[in-house]
Protein backbone atom coordinates (compact mmCIF):
# COMPACT_ATOMS: atom_id res chain seq x y z
CA UNK A 1 0.00 0.00 0.00
CA UNK A 2 1.03 3.03 -0.89
CA UNK A 3 0.13 7.06 0.15
CA UNK A 4 -0.46 9.45 -2.60
CA UNK A 5 -1.46 13.05 -2.20
CA UNK A 6 -5.07 11.89 -0.07
CA UNK A 7 -5.95 8.58 -2.31
CA UNK A 8 -4.83 5.56 -0.75
CA UNK A 9 -3.90 2.52 -2.83
CA UNK A 10 -4.00 -1.50 -2.18
CA UNK A 11 -3.11 -4.49 -3.98
CA UNK A 12 -4.95 -7.69 -3.80
CA UNK A 13 -4.56 -11.42 -5.23
CA UNK A 14 -7.80 -12.54 -5.33
CA UNK A 15 -11.66 -10.84 -4.60
CA UNK A 16 -12.00 -12.20 -1.32
CA UNK A 17 -8.86 -11.02 -0.22
CA UNK A 18 -9.92 -7.33 -1.77
CA UNK A 19 -13.10 -7.24 0.19
CA UNK A 20 -11.20 -8.17 3.12
CA UNK A 21 -8.95 -5.78 2.42
CA UNK A 22 -11.82 -3.05 2.26
CA UNK A 23 -12.76 -3.70 5.92
CA UNK A 24 -8.96 -3.83 7.19
CA UNK A 25 -8.55 0.19 4.91
CA UNK A 26 -12.04 1.06 7.48
CA UNK A 27 -13.90 1.82 3.34
CA UNK A 28 -17.09 -0.07 4.64
CA UNK A 29 -20.47 0.19 6.51
CA UNK A 30 -19.99 -3.27 8.03
CA UNK A 31 -21.46 -5.03 4.68
CA UNK A 32 -19.39 -6.00 2.36
CA UNK A 33 -18.39 -3.96 -0.70
CA UNK A 34 -17.33 -3.99 -3.87
CA UNK A 35 -13.98 -3.09 -4.61
CA UNK A 36 -13.50 0.31 -6.22
CA UNK A 37 -10.54 -1.00 -8.61
CA UNK A 38 -9.31 2.05 -10.68
CA UNK A 39 -10.61 0.51 -14.05
CA UNK A 40 -14.18 0.74 -12.31
CA UNK A 41 -14.11 3.71 -10.85
CA UNK A 42 -12.74 4.85 -14.45
CA UNK A 43 -16.07 3.08 -16.54
CA UNK A 44 -18.23 4.86 -14.25
CA UNK A 45 -16.77 8.36 -14.68
CA UNK A 46 -16.61 7.61 -18.41
CA UNK A 47 -20.53 6.43 -18.19
CA UNK A 48 -21.11 9.79 -16.31
CA UNK A 49 -18.78 11.54 -18.61
CA UNK A 50 -17.12 13.76 -15.84
CA UNK A 51 -13.82 14.41 -15.52
CA UNK A 52 -12.33 12.72 -11.83
CA UNK A 53 -11.17 15.85 -10.56
CA UNK A 54 -13.86 17.91 -11.07
CA UNK A 55 -15.07 19.35 -8.04
CA UNK A 56 -18.70 18.36 -6.53
CA UNK A 57 -18.68 20.41 -3.23
CA UNK A 58 -16.86 21.38 -0.24
CA UNK A 59 -17.23 20.59 3.15
CA UNK A 60 -15.01 23.33 4.96
CA UNK A 61 -15.16 22.96 8.32
CA UNK A 62 -13.67 19.44 8.06
CA UNK A 63 -11.29 20.64 5.40
CA UNK A 64 -12.66 18.46 2.65
CA UNK A 65 -12.96 19.12 -1.29
CA UNK A 66 -14.98 16.43 -2.59
CA UNK A 67 -14.11 15.18 -6.40
CA UNK A 68 -16.00 13.41 -8.42
CA UNK A 69 -13.41 10.12 -8.49
CA UNK A 70 -13.94 10.00 -4.80
CA UNK A 71 -18.01 10.26 -5.10
CA UNK A 72 -17.63 7.62 -7.97
CA UNK A 73 -14.87 5.65 -6.07
CA UNK A 74 -17.68 5.32 -3.71
CA UNK A 75 -20.42 4.65 -6.00
CA UNK A 76 -18.84 1.21 -6.88
CA UNK A 77 -17.94 0.51 -3.17
CA UNK A 78 -21.59 0.80 -2.58
CA UNK A 79 -22.27 -1.42 -5.67
CA UNK A 80 -23.96 0.70 -7.98
CA UNK A 81 -24.07 0.36 -11.52
CA UNK A 82 -22.22 2.81 -13.47
CA UNK A 83 -25.63 4.72 -14.69
CA UNK A 84 -26.82 5.21 -10.98
CA UNK A 85 -23.57 7.91 -10.94
CA UNK A 86 -25.38 11.01 -11.52
CA UNK A 87 -27.48 10.60 -9.23
CA UNK A 88 -25.16 9.95 -6.57
CA UNK A 89 -23.05 13.29 -7.93
CA UNK A 90 -25.79 15.53 -7.42
CA UNK A 91 -27.12 14.01 -4.19
CA UNK A 92 -23.62 14.85 -3.08
CA UNK A 93 -23.73 18.05 -4.35
CA UNK A 94 -27.11 18.65 -2.70
CA UNK A 95 -25.65 17.59 0.55
CA UNK A 96 -22.62 19.72 0.09
CA UNK A 97 -25.16 23.07 -0.50
CA UNK A 98 -24.20 25.20 2.09
CA UNK A 99 -27.99 25.56 3.49
CA UNK A 100 -27.91 21.50 3.84
CA UNK A 101 -25.63 22.15 6.65
CA UNK A 102 -23.98 18.91 6.70
CA UNK A 103 -21.77 19.01 9.32
CA UNK A 104 -24.69 19.17 11.86
CA UNK A 105 -26.57 16.57 11.18
CA UNK A 106 -23.87 14.33 10.15
CA UNK A 107 -22.23 14.31 13.21
CA UNK A 108 -24.94 15.27 15.39
CA UNK A 109 -26.07 13.12 18.59
CA UNK A 110 -29.43 13.36 16.76
CA UNK A 111 -28.43 10.58 14.81
CA UNK A 112 -29.89 11.60 11.31
CA UNK A 113 -29.89 9.75 7.95
CA UNK A 114 -29.55 11.53 4.49
CA UNK A 115 -32.90 10.78 2.94
CA UNK A 116 -32.78 10.83 -1.21
CA UNK A 117 -35.68 11.53 -2.86
CA UNK A 118 -35.16 11.32 -7.29
CA UNK A 119 -38.07 12.79 -9.25
CA UNK A 120 -38.24 13.09 -12.96
CA UNK A 121 -37.33 10.76 -15.80
CA UNK A 122 -34.26 9.16 -14.64
CA UNK A 123 -36.10 7.30 -12.15
CA UNK A 124 -37.63 5.39 -14.24
CA UNK A 125 -34.78 4.57 -16.32
CA UNK A 126 -33.30 3.53 -13.81
CA UNK A 127 -35.71 1.51 -11.66
CA UNK A 128 -36.02 3.47 -9.05
CA UNK A 129 -38.13 2.25 -6.30
CA UNK A 130 -41.58 4.64 -5.79
CA UNK A 131 -43.89 1.71 -4.85
CA UNK A 132 -44.22 -1.74 -2.85
CA UNK A 133 -41.18 -1.81 -0.51
CA UNK A 134 -40.96 1.79 -0.30
CA UNK A 135 -37.94 2.10 2.34
CA UNK A 136 -37.39 -1.85 2.39
CA UNK A 137 -34.81 -4.08 0.81
CA UNK A 138 -35.09 -5.66 -2.35
CA UNK A 139 -34.23 -3.05 -5.42
CA UNK A 140 -30.62 -2.62 -6.69
CA UNK A 141 -31.07 1.71 -7.24
CA UNK A 142 -32.90 2.46 -4.45
CA UNK A 143 -30.33 0.12 -1.93
CA UNK A 144 -26.84 1.17 -3.67
CA UNK A 145 -27.56 4.82 -4.47
CA UNK A 146 -28.56 5.63 -0.71
CA UNK A 147 -25.48 3.06 0.58
CA UNK A 148 -23.31 5.40 -1.93
CA UNK A 149 -24.33 8.35 0.06
CA UNK A 150 -23.36 7.22 3.31
CA UNK A 151 -20.11 5.71 2.22
CA UNK A 152 -19.01 9.28 0.82
CA UNK A 153 -20.12 10.84 4.29
CA UNK A 154 -17.77 8.28 5.73
CA UNK A 155 -15.20 7.63 3.03
CA UNK A 156 -14.87 11.34 1.71
CA UNK A 157 -16.83 13.78 4.41
CA UNK A 158 -14.67 11.52 7.83
CA UNK A 159 -18.45 11.35 9.72
CA UNK A 160 -16.80 8.16 10.82
CA UNK A 161 -19.20 6.14 13.38
CA UNK A 162 -17.51 7.08 16.71
CA UNK A 163 -15.31 9.79 15.44
CA UNK A 164 -16.93 12.29 13.65
CA UNK A 165 -20.33 11.04 13.57
CA UNK A 166 -21.44 11.26 17.13
CA UNK A 167 -25.08 9.50 17.00
CA UNK A 168 -26.39 8.52 20.13
CA UNK A 169 -29.22 5.90 18.09
CA UNK A 170 -29.18 6.56 14.73
CA UNK A 171 -31.07 4.52 12.52
CA UNK A 172 -30.95 1.88 9.73
CA UNK A 173 -31.79 4.56 7.46
CA UNK A 174 -28.29 5.45 7.85
CA UNK A 175 -27.33 2.15 5.89
CA UNK A 176 -29.31 3.49 3.12
CA UNK A 177 -32.41 5.62 2.61
CA UNK A 178 -33.10 6.42 -1.34
CA UNK A 179 -36.71 6.45 -2.48
CA UNK A 180 -38.29 7.64 -5.85
CA UNK A 181 -41.63 9.44 -6.02
CA UNK A 182 -44.21 7.90 -8.00
CA UNK A 183 -44.85 10.86 -10.21
CA UNK A 184 -46.22 9.81 -13.35
CA UNK A 185 -48.95 8.10 -11.44
CA UNK A 186 -51.13 10.83 -9.77
CA UNK A 187 -52.31 13.88 -10.82
CA UNK A 188 -50.18 16.08 -7.80
CA UNK A 189 -47.61 18.24 -8.81
CA UNK A 190 -44.11 16.47 -8.26
CA UNK A 191 -42.03 17.25 -5.45
CA UNK A 192 -39.23 18.66 -8.31
CA UNK A 193 -41.39 20.28 -10.04
CA UNK A 194 -42.80 22.07 -6.57
CA UNK A 195 -39.46 23.13 -5.79
CA UNK A 196 -38.48 24.96 -8.87
CA UNK A 197 -38.14 22.00 -11.57
CA UNK A 198 -38.92 21.23 -14.84
CA UNK A 199 -41.43 17.99 -15.26
CA UNK A 200 -39.21 16.76 -18.01
CA UNK A 201 -35.94 17.46 -15.51
CA UNK A 202 -35.18 14.98 -13.45
CA UNK A 203 -33.74 16.05 -9.72
CA UNK A 204 -32.85 14.71 -6.43
CA UNK A 205 -33.58 16.33 -2.90
CA UNK A 206 -31.80 15.33 0.10
CA UNK A 207 -33.40 15.58 3.51
CA UNK A 208 -32.10 15.58 6.82
CA UNK A 209 -33.92 13.07 8.27
CA UNK A 210 -35.35 10.63 11.63
CA UNK A 211 -36.25 7.40 10.77
CA UNK A 212 -39.71 7.06 8.81
CA UNK A 213 -43.03 6.37 11.04
CA UNK A 214 -45.06 4.09 9.29
CA UNK A 215 -48.99 5.51 9.50
CA UNK A 216 -52.02 2.79 9.28
CA UNK A 217 -55.04 4.85 8.92
CA UNK A 218 -55.96 3.92 5.46
CA UNK A 219 -60.14 5.62 5.32
CA UNK A 220 -60.97 8.27 3.65
CA UNK A 221 -58.70 11.69 3.03
CA UNK A 222 -59.07 13.50 6.08
CA UNK A 223 -58.86 9.90 8.63
CA UNK A 224 -56.18 9.77 7.09
CA UNK A 225 -54.32 12.75 7.32
CA UNK A 226 -55.90 13.63 11.10
CA UNK A 227 -53.51 10.49 11.88
CA UNK A 228 -50.73 11.46 9.99
CA UNK A 229 -50.91 14.72 12.12
CA UNK A 230 -51.06 13.29 15.34
CA UNK A 231 -48.06 10.77 14.60
CA UNK A 232 -45.82 14.23 13.21
CA UNK A 233 -47.09 15.52 16.25
CA UNK A 234 -45.24 13.19 18.73
CA UNK A 235 -43.64 14.84 21.33
CA UNK A 236 -39.72 13.46 21.40
CA UNK A 237 -38.75 13.87 17.74
CA UNK A 238 -36.24 16.98 16.86
CA UNK A 239 -39.22 19.02 16.41
CA UNK A 240 -41.08 18.93 19.21
CA UNK A 241 -37.57 19.45 21.15
CA UNK A 242 -36.67 22.43 23.04
CA UNK A 243 -35.38 25.19 21.10
CA UNK A 244 -32.03 26.08 21.87
CA UNK A 245 -31.71 26.57 17.90
CA UNK A 246 -34.57 28.15 15.59
CA UNK A 247 -37.27 30.88 16.09
CA UNK A 248 -36.64 32.08 19.78
CA UNK A 249 -40.50 32.98 20.05
CA UNK A 250 -41.35 29.37 19.90
CA UNK A 251 -39.19 27.96 22.54
CA UNK A 252 -39.35 24.59 20.05
CA UNK A 253 -36.93 23.72 17.49
CA UNK A 254 -39.65 23.13 14.87
CA UNK A 255 -38.49 22.22 11.42
CA UNK A 256 -39.43 20.45 8.46
CA UNK A 257 -41.28 17.12 7.93
CA UNK A 258 -41.33 14.78 4.92
CA UNK A 259 -44.75 12.67 4.12
CA UNK A 260 -45.11 9.82 2.06
CA UNK A 261 -48.99 8.61 0.84
CA UNK A 262 -49.31 5.53 -0.93
CA UNK A 263 -52.04 3.98 -2.41
CA UNK A 264 -54.19 4.81 -5.26
CA UNK A 265 -53.96 8.27 -6.10
CA UNK A 266 -57.94 8.46 -6.92
CA UNK A 267 -58.31 8.73 -2.93
CA UNK A 268 -57.22 12.36 -3.20
CA UNK A 269 -58.41 13.47 -6.46
CA UNK A 270 -60.34 16.63 -4.73
CA UNK A 271 -57.54 16.97 -2.93
CA UNK A 272 -53.67 19.00 -3.93
CA UNK A 273 -50.86 18.61 -2.56
CA UNK A 274 -51.48 21.97 -1.30
CA UNK A 275 -54.39 21.27 0.26
CA UNK A 276 -53.03 18.29 2.16
CA UNK A 277 -49.89 20.67 3.54
CA UNK A 278 -52.60 23.29 4.90
CA UNK A 279 -54.85 20.40 6.52
CA UNK A 280 -51.41 19.34 8.11
CA UNK A 281 -50.05 22.21 8.81
CA UNK A 282 -52.69 23.18 10.88
CA UNK A 283 -52.39 20.02 13.20
CA UNK A 284 -49.07 19.37 13.71
CA UNK A 285 -48.65 20.71 17.27
CA UNK A 286 -48.50 20.12 20.79
CA UNK A 287 -50.09 21.80 23.93
CA UNK A 288 -47.96 23.71 26.03
CA UNK A 289 -49.19 21.44 28.84
CA UNK A 290 -47.93 18.51 27.17
CA UNK A 291 -44.39 20.33 26.42
CA UNK A 292 -44.22 21.18 29.82
CA UNK A 293 -44.99 17.34 31.02
CA UNK A 294 -42.35 16.29 29.01
CA UNK A 295 -40.09 19.47 30.04
CA UNK A 296 -39.82 20.85 26.59
CA UNK A 297 -41.06 23.52 28.46
CA UNK A 298 -40.14 24.82 32.30
CA UNK A 299 -42.33 25.66 34.96
CA UNK A 300 -45.78 23.20 36.49
CA UNK A 301 -48.55 22.97 34.12
CA UNK A 302 -51.35 26.17 34.67
CA UNK A 303 -54.94 26.58 33.83
CA UNK A 304 -55.63 27.14 30.09
CA UNK A 305 -52.17 24.99 28.86
CA UNK A 306 -54.27 21.97 27.71
CA UNK A 307 -55.66 24.55 25.07
CA UNK A 308 -53.33 26.48 24.34
CA UNK A 309 -51.04 25.11 21.09
CA UNK A 310 -47.70 25.55 19.82
CA UNK A 311 -47.49 24.57 15.71
CA UNK A 312 -44.61 22.12 15.37
CA UNK A 313 -43.93 22.84 11.19
CA UNK A 314 -43.81 26.73 10.95
CA UNK A 315 -45.04 27.56 7.44
CA UNK A 316 -47.37 24.96 5.04
CA UNK A 317 -43.94 24.81 2.70
CA UNK A 318 -42.14 23.26 5.66
CA UNK A 319 -43.94 19.80 4.76
CA UNK A 320 -42.42 18.24 1.81
CA UNK A 321 -45.64 15.60 0.41
CA UNK A 322 -44.48 12.73 -1.78
CA UNK A 323 -47.03 10.18 -3.78
CA UNK A 324 -44.84 6.58 -2.89
CA UNK A 325 -45.47 3.36 -1.27
CA UNK A 326 -47.52 0.53 -2.50
CA UNK A 327 -50.58 0.46 -4.77
CA UNK A 328 -52.24 -1.97 -2.20
CA UNK A 329 -52.93 0.57 0.69
CA UNK A 330 -53.29 3.99 1.20
CA UNK A 331 -50.87 3.80 4.12
CA UNK A 332 -48.37 6.55 4.69
CA UNK A 333 -45.55 7.76 6.70
CA UNK A 334 -44.02 10.28 8.73
CA UNK A 335 -40.28 11.61 8.88
CA UNK A 336 -39.57 14.42 10.74
CA UNK A 337 -36.17 16.47 9.95
CA UNK A 338 -32.77 16.24 11.84
CA UNK A 339 -33.64 20.04 12.96
CA UNK A 340 -34.70 23.28 12.70
CA UNK A 341 -34.59 24.91 9.11
CA UNK A 342 -31.71 27.24 10.30
CA UNK A 343 -30.03 23.87 10.96
CA UNK A 344 -30.31 22.42 7.69
CA UNK A 345 -32.88 22.63 5.29
CA UNK A 346 -34.21 20.50 1.85
CA UNK A 347 -32.32 20.69 -0.91
CA UNK A 348 -32.91 19.68 -4.33
CA UNK A 349 -30.55 19.85 -7.49
CA UNK A 350 -30.70 18.73 -11.03
CA UNK A 351 -29.81 15.39 -11.99
CA UNK A 352 -27.12 15.67 -15.57
CA UNK B 1 -13.33 22.65 19.08
CA UNK B 2 -13.45 24.11 15.46
CA UNK B 3 -13.76 28.01 16.48
CA UNK B 4 -11.80 27.63 19.44
CA UNK B 5 -8.68 26.68 17.11
CA UNK B 6 -9.86 29.19 14.63
CA UNK B 7 -9.51 32.19 17.51
CA UNK B 8 -6.47 31.07 18.40
CA UNK B 9 -5.02 31.01 14.98
CA UNK B 10 -6.21 34.17 14.19
CA UNK B 11 -4.18 35.16 17.36
CA UNK B 12 -6.79 35.41 20.28
CA UNK B 13 -6.05 33.60 23.01
CA UNK B 14 -8.68 30.93 23.23
CA UNK B 15 -9.94 28.16 25.88
CA UNK B 16 -12.16 25.69 24.66
CA UNK B 17 -13.93 22.95 27.38
CA UNK B 18 -15.16 19.92 26.24
CA UNK B 19 -16.69 17.06 27.85
CA UNK B 20 -14.79 13.73 28.13
CA UNK B 21 -17.16 11.51 26.12
CA UNK B 22 -15.84 13.97 23.31
CA UNK B 23 -12.00 13.69 23.65
CA UNK B 24 -11.46 11.24 20.46
CA UNK B 25 -13.53 13.44 18.33
CA UNK B 26 -11.70 16.90 20.33
CA UNK B 27 -8.09 15.48 19.04
CA UNK B 28 -9.78 14.37 15.71
CA UNK B 29 -10.51 17.93 14.93
CA UNK B 30 -7.36 19.59 16.43
CA UNK B 31 -5.24 17.60 14.01
CA UNK B 32 -7.25 17.91 11.09
CA UNK B 33 -6.94 21.29 11.65
CA UNK B 34 -2.90 21.09 12.05
CA UNK B 35 -3.17 21.87 15.84
CA UNK B 36 -2.67 18.55 17.02
CA UNK B 37 -1.29 20.26 20.32
CA UNK B 38 -3.99 22.74 21.06
CA UNK B 39 -5.27 22.64 24.60
CA UNK B 40 -8.18 21.34 25.72
CA UNK B 41 -10.32 21.45 28.87
CA UNK B 42 -12.38 18.39 29.81
CA UNK B 43 -14.63 18.02 31.93
CA UNK B 44 -16.75 14.91 32.93
CA UNK B 45 -19.62 14.09 30.96
CA UNK B 46 -22.61 15.10 30.81
CA UNK B 47 -23.85 18.61 31.48
CA UNK B 48 -26.97 18.96 29.55
CA UNK B 49 -29.11 17.30 32.74
CA UNK B 50 -27.55 20.08 35.37
CA UNK B 51 -29.10 22.83 37.19
CA UNK B 52 -28.10 26.18 36.45
CA UNK B 53 -26.70 25.85 40.00
CA UNK B 54 -24.41 22.83 39.33
CA UNK B 55 -23.46 24.25 36.07
CA UNK B 56 -22.19 27.28 37.77
CA UNK B 57 -20.16 25.05 40.27
CA UNK B 58 -18.66 23.12 37.57
CA UNK B 59 -17.92 26.06 35.37
CA UNK B 60 -16.02 27.45 38.87
CA UNK B 61 -14.07 24.33 39.17
CA UNK B 62 -12.51 24.91 36.03
CA UNK B 63 -11.85 28.94 36.06
CA UNK B 64 -7.81 27.89 37.33
CA UNK B 65 -7.75 25.82 34.08
CA UNK B 66 -9.19 28.36 31.77
CA UNK B 67 -6.78 31.02 32.85
CA UNK B 68 -4.22 28.76 32.62
CA UNK B 69 -4.90 28.03 28.70
CA UNK B 70 -5.35 31.82 28.51
CA UNK B 71 -2.23 33.43 29.99
CA UNK B 72 0.07 30.22 28.53
CA UNK B 73 1.21 29.36 32.46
Amino acid sequence: MSEQSNTTTAQWDNVFEAVERCYELGWTDGLPVVPPTAARVAEFLDAAGRDGAEIVGELPERRRRITTEKVAANAVLAGCRPEYLPVVLAATAAMLAPEFNLVGPSSSMGGAATLVIVNGPVARELNINARNNLFGPGNRANATIGRALRLVLMNACAAVPGLFDRSVIGHPGKFTYCIAEADTETHWTPLHVERGFAPEQSAVTVFAAEGPRQVRSVGRPEAILYAIADVASSLGTSLSTSGSVGDPAQGIRQGETVVTIAGNSGLWRDWSKADVRDYLHARIRRSVADLKQAQVFAGPVEPGDEARFVPLVAAPEDILVVFAGGEESNMSSVIPSWGPKVGSTAVTREIR
Amino acid sequence: MHDGIHVEQAGLPSATICTDRFIPTARGMAQMWGAADYPTIFTEHPIENLTREQLRQRAEGLAAEVVAVLTGS
